[in-house]
């Protein structure tokens, strides 16, 4: 059940990452690349770490959760990032 | 196989970027200060626009006295820290002071700015309280923040509703929680709503921390920051700041009514563990700090020139910071502009900051400039007009 939910989190984030850089840093290295659930933000798309903390702000509130940074240390791809995501909802 | 020096590589290749452009903006040499306002770079006079000496101190006769005498009769430096080798007079007289200014019972002198938002933070927070911090709060504040182990929960810069929300999600946690804002940012020279967020943090039961390193001298009546000037300073349980900016010396403080703070000198390591301000730095800062309390005058001069160059690059229609403040940050439309700019003014003899993401906000590129008391009307008229021949 938790691998399913962390799937659909994953399939989310996938999307609003797309559409966040699709918005935020078009001249960046990350801009056009494709984001799935297995695309990694640091070596896949280069995003730096304020970059990764910038998104973060959305996904909180996007989820209603609390994420706190040292959570983010070990993140490297989308679906790392939905396992926080659902922590943080079991958490809440 | 990689070894230990690997690291560095992409610093080396940044750096080499940075000389390719021209002079390298983290390594200006002056080889003279003349005043507050005019050092000497490659044998030219350049107008200092980037070095917030807000009041000008810098020189101030009075200061410059008190410093000597200091030097003169107590010495170079105290060898060491309060802990091991005991506090100068100097020392106990500026936390005096401080205390009094920021109408706190009481004030902790630290030996630099930023081992005050280290001190200060680690010896208040521990792994199990919660920080909420502003997202374009100052590198100091974040080390701070990170060394004491607390969970940390970024909110959106200078936005109220988004500190409520992240309030709200701590629930019971809110009471073990510390809300760390500067007064003015350094970047863009904003203002923190500190009204709000007051409000705010008395609803939810949190503590307020408010750093007032570019607001110090500048903002509020008598010069305490914008906490004074929004009215909120009783509001605020801990006040931290710098002596390197408004003050013109160096070191760092905090204040605050709660009697804790006289308790951190047995925890904050980053106070334990450093060699505490010589004789002159306290005398300078001290000298420093009454002559901002008697001096309003040299406030009003900052907030006039402060106009003069946010009203004059305004005028040549360069995108600003969202208001008028000493800090007048010029946004550039990408990293080379700012770099290529930034050398044509310290060519043009202007000193001014460049900022680069990622420590800047919205990851963009500014031309930073920082207004002084001690500029002339013709210093600032100059300022402008070499902005004027960019193309930014």
């Amino acid at each position: 059940l938790d691998n399913d939910r962390t799937e659909a989190v994953a399939g989310d984030l996938a999307r609003m990452l797309a559409d966040y850089l699709e918005n935020n840093w078009v001249d960046s290295p990350c801009a056009g690349k494709p984001v799935g659930a297995d695309t990694n933000m640091v070596t896949g798309l280069q995003l730096d770490s304020f970059q990764v903390m910038e998104f973060m702000l959305e996904v909180e509130d996007r989820f209603d959760v609390a994420i706190d940074l040292e959570s983010l240390s070990d993140t490297q791809t989308i679906t790392d990032l939905a396992g926080v995501v659902v922590a943080a909802q079991e958490e809440t | 196989v990689t070894t230990l020096l690997d690291k560095f590589e992409p610093v080396r290749e940044l750096a080499a970027g940075l000389e390719r452009a021209g002079r390298d903006p983290t390594n200006v040499v002056f080889d003279e200060v003349r005043s507050a306002t005019v050092g000497v770079v490659n044998g030219r006079d350049t107008i200092l626009a980037g070095t917030n000496n807000y009041l000008g101190l810098t020189f101030d006769p009075s200061c410059l006295g008190a410093g000597v005498k200091a030097l003169e009769s107590r010495g170079t430096g105290t060898t060491g820290s309060r802990m091991a080798n005991g506090s100068y007079a100097l020392h106990t007289v500026l936390e005096g002071e401080l205390a009094d200014f920021y109408q706190c019972r009481h004030a902790m002198v630290f030996s630099t700015g930023y081992a005050a938002n280290l001190g200060v933070l680690t010896a208040l927070l521990v792994k199990e309280d919660a920080v909420l911090l502003d997202a374009d709060a100052h590198a100091s504040l974040y080390d701070g923040c990170r060394m004491s182990g607390a969970d940390i929960y970024r909110f959106r810069h200078n936005d109220v509703h988004s500190l409520e929300r992240r309030l709200a999600r701590l629930g019971d946690r809110a009471q073990r929680c510390l809300v760390v804002v500067e007064g003015l940012y350094s970047v863009l020279g904003d203002c923190a709503p500190l009204q709000g967020i007051a409000e705010l943090k008395k609803r939810f039961g949190a503590r307020l921390l408010v750093d007032e390193a570019h607001s110090l001298g500048v903002y509020g009546e008598r010069g305490c920051g914008v906490a004074e000037a929004l009215g909120i300073m009783g509001e605020v349980d801990f006040f931290v700041g710098t002596f390197s900016k408004s003050l013109g010396s160096m070191g760092g403080f905090c204040a605050s009514r709660h009697d804790v703070l006289d308790l951190f000198r047995y925890v904050s390591r980053p106070f334990m563990f450093t060699a505490s301000p010589s004789p002159a730095v306290a005398a300078t800062t001290l000298e420093a700090l009454r002559q901002l309390r008697a001096r309003p005058e040299l406030k009003d001069r900052l907030w006039s020139n402060a106009r003069s160059l946010y009203g004059g690059l305004q005028a040549l229609g360069l995108e600003l910071g969202p208001e008028v403040s000493p800090v007048v940050a010029v946004r550039c439309r990408d990293r080379e502009s700012a770099l290529s700019n930034w050398n044509r003014l310290l060519e043009a003899g202007i000193y001014v900051n460049m900022m680069l993401p990622p420590a800047t906000p919205g990851g963009a590129s500014f031309l930073r400039c920082s207004v002084s008391a001690a500029h002339t009307d013709a210093q600032i008229d100059t300022i402008i007009e070499r902005f004027a021949g960019l193309e930014i």
